[in-house]
C-alpha cells in the first residue's frame, strides 16, 4: 500500500491502533498479528498469528530506519506490528550511558 | 483533576525529578503541561536503572518516569537546532509558564533565558529550580537533591548519628519532590500576579534554599546561639517519656507525641493496660515523669516489649492524644486514610493499572484523576499539527533530526 503521513492505520485481528508519523515514498505492506493494517473504518477479520503476538504498546513509535517509516502506536494491543514481513523495531528513547 | 489551573500552558524544559515534579502537579491541576525532550536522548531519568527493579515488556511501568511526569505531553525538539528553537518558540507564544532546570551557561547557549523567552511572551511566568539559587558564586553549577539538598544543605550531618561511619543518604528524589511541590506554589503565586497586575514574575527555588528552610529550627538556632544547639537527647533520658518510640515484642514501633503530658497521662496509662500507674507519686505529673525518667523510660520499655506491633495498634486505636504506628511504606497503601483520601490515584492505561501517589495539595475534598506519563516524544506530531506545522514541515524536521 502507498501510505502518507497522517494515515490512522487499525490492526484486523487485535486491539492496536497507529498514526503513520513518517513515510516512505515506496509503497509497503504494513501489518499487524500477520494480518494487513486497514483504514479505522473497514471491518475487521482473521485471527492473530501467534508468532506475531508481542504486542504493540501505546505511545512506542515502530520504525524502519532504512526505509524512513515510522509508526506511532495510538492504542496498544497484542499483535506484533510488521512492514514488508519484518518486524519493526521501537524506536526508543537513547539517554547518554551509566546516567546512573 | 482539580480545575484551579484549566487553561494554564506550561512548557517544561527540564529534566531528572525536581522541576519535572513541578510540572506534574501543575499538570494534576488541570494545566496543559508540554514536556520538551532531545528527539534521541529525551529525559535521561528515562535511563536510570539504579533501582534495578524495573522489568522489561508489556505491563513494565518505569516508575521514576511515572510518578514526576504523570499528565503531561512529551514533545521531541532538538532546540539547539535552528528549526528546534523556532518550534520551541512557537511554543512559548502560546505559554503562561516556562519551566527549566537548565544551567545558567546552557540556557545562554540555547537561548532560552528569561530575556529570550521575555522577547517572546513578555508575561510569562519563568520559573527556575536550581541547586544553589540564582545568585553567588556557586550559581552555575550543577546539583542534584543528594549534594545540594542533603549534603551541602545540611540534612544528612542533621539527621545522622554520631555512631555511624558514614552519614545515612536520602531515598529516591528526597529533596526533589519536595522541591516541585515548592516550585508548583510559587507558580501558582506567579500566575495570581500576572494575573492581577499584568506581570509575570521570575520564580526561583533551589535546593540548597529548600533545606534551608526545611531544618530553619537547627539554622535559626545556630545563628542565635551558635554550633549545633538542638539537643538530641539520650532516649533513656528523654525529659518527657511521652514523646518518642517505643519498641514493640516484634521489633516493630510506636511512636507518641503527647506534649500537653498531663492532659493524656491517665488515658495513655489505661490503653497501654497499667492503670495503676496514673496514681503513682513518681510519674503523676510532668515534673514527676522529667526527674524520674529513666525509670519510668525503662518501665515503659518492659510495657511495650510485652506485646506485638499488631497488638498495640489495636489497643491504641481509641486513644485521643497523638501517636502513630512506625509505617514501612509498603504498609501505607493500605492505610485506610490513605484510601479514604484517594492519596493513592490509580492510573489505567490500556489494561495496565498501577497507583502513583497524589501531590499533598488537595481540593475541595477531591482526589485527583492521574493520567500516565508520556512516552518519549509521544506526542510530538499532535502538539506541532495544533502549532499549525504541516506534515511536510514535520518530515524536513524528522529529515534533520530537529524533531523526534
Amino acid at each position: 500500500m502507498s501510505v502518507k503521513p497522517g494515515t490512522k492505520l487499525v490492526s484486523a485481528v487485535c486491539e492496536t491502533q497507529v498514526i503513520v508519523v513518517r513515510a516512505p515514498a515506496d509503497d509497503v505492506e504494513l501489518g499487524c498479528g500477520g494480518a494487513p493494517l486497514i483504514g479505522a473504518d473497514e471491518a475487521p477479520s482473521g485471527e492473530l498469528d501467534p508468532s506475531l503476538g508481542d504486542g504493540s504498546l501505546i505511545g512506542k513509535r515502530y520504525a524502519d530506519e532504512e526505509l524512513g517509516l515510522e509508526l506511532l502506536c495510538t492504542r496498544g494491543g497484542a499483535g506484533t506490528l510488521t512492514c514488508n514481513g519484518v518486524v519493526l523495531e521501537i524506536k526508543g528513547a537513547k539517554p547518554l550511558p551509566a546516567s546512573d | 483533576m482539580s480545575h484551579a489551573l484549566d487553561g494554564v500552558k506550561v512548557l517544561e524544559v527540564a529534566a531528572w525529578t525536581f522541576v519535572p515534579a513541578a510540572g506534574a502537579v501543575l499538570a494534576d491541576w488541570g494545566a496543559d503541561v508540554i514536556k520538551v525532550e532531545h528527539p534521541v536522548m529525551g529525559d535521561p531519568q528515562r535511563g536510570l536503572i539504579a533501582m534495578g527493579i524495573i522489568p522489561g515488556g508489556p505491563g513494565a511501568v518505569n516508575y521514576i518516569i511515572e510518578q514526576p511526569n504523570r499528565g503531561k505531553r512529551s514533545i521531541g525538539l532538538d532546540i539547539s537546532t535552528e528549526q528546534g528553537l523556532a518550534l520551541l518558540y512557537k511554543l512559548v507564544e502560546q505559554s503562561d509558564v516556562f519551566l527549566t532546570s537548565f544551567l545558567p551557561a546552557t540556557r545562554q547557549k540555547l537561548k532560552i533565558d528569561v530575556e529570550h523567552i521575555r522577547a517572546i511572551k513578555p508575561d510569562i511566568v519563568y520559573a527556575r529550580g536550581t541547586g544553589q539559587g540564582p545568585l553567588g558564586p556557586d550559581a552555575g553549577k550543577g546539583g542534584y537533591d543528594g549534594a545540594s539538598y542533603w549534603g551541602r544543605g545540611g540534612v544528612a550531618a542533621a539527621l545522622s548519628p554520631a555512631s555511624l561511619d558514614y552519614p545515612i543518604g536520602g531515598r529516591a528524589a528526597f529533596g526533589d519532590l519536595a522541591g516541585g511541590m515548592a516550585i508548583a506554589g510559587g507558580i501558582a503565586a506567579g500566575l495570581f500576579q500576572r494575573e492581577r497586575t499584568g506581570v509575570g514574575p521570575t520564580i526561583d527555588v533551589s535546593l540548597l534554599g529548600l533545606a534551608m528552610w526545611v531544618l530553619s529550627p537547627d539554622v535559626v538556632a545556630s545563628g542565635l546561639y551558635g554550633g549545633d544547639p538542638m539537643p538530641k537527647f539520650d532516649r533513656s533520658k528523654s525529659p518527657n517519656p511521652l514523646v518518642g518510640f517505643y519498641k514493640t515484642k516484634d521489633d516493630r514501633f510506636v511512636t507518641f507525641m503527647l506534649l500537653q503530658s498531663d492532659r493524656y497521662w491517665p488515658e495513655f496509662c489505661e490503653h497501654i493496660g497499667h492503670p495503676e500507674l496514673i496514681a503513682d507519686e513518681r510519674f503523676a505529673d510532668a515534673g514527676g515523669r522529667f526527674n524520674n525518667c529513666v525509670e519510668l523510660i525503662a518501665l515503659l520499655d518492659q510495657i511495650f516489649a510485652s506485646r506485638t506491633y499488631a497488638e498495640w495498634c489495636a489497643a491504641l486505636q481509641t486513644m485521643t492524644g497523638v501517636w502513630a504506628p512506625v509505617q514501612r511504606p509498603s504498609e501505607m497503601v493500605d492505610d485506610p486514610q490513605v484510601t479514604a483520601n484517594g492519596y493513592l490515584s490509580r492510573v489505567v492505561q490500556d489494561g495496565n493499572e498501577y497507583d502513583l501517589v497524589a501531590n499533598p495539595v488537595q481540593m475541595n475534598e477531591t482526589a485527583d484523576v492521574l493520567g500516565p506519563a508520556p512516552e518519549h516524544g509521544q506526542h510530538t506530531e499532535e502538539i506541532l499539527l495544533e502549532l499549525g506545522i504541516d506534515w511536510d514541515e514535520i518530515a524536513s524536521g524528522k529529515e534533520s533530526g530537529a524533531i523526534l
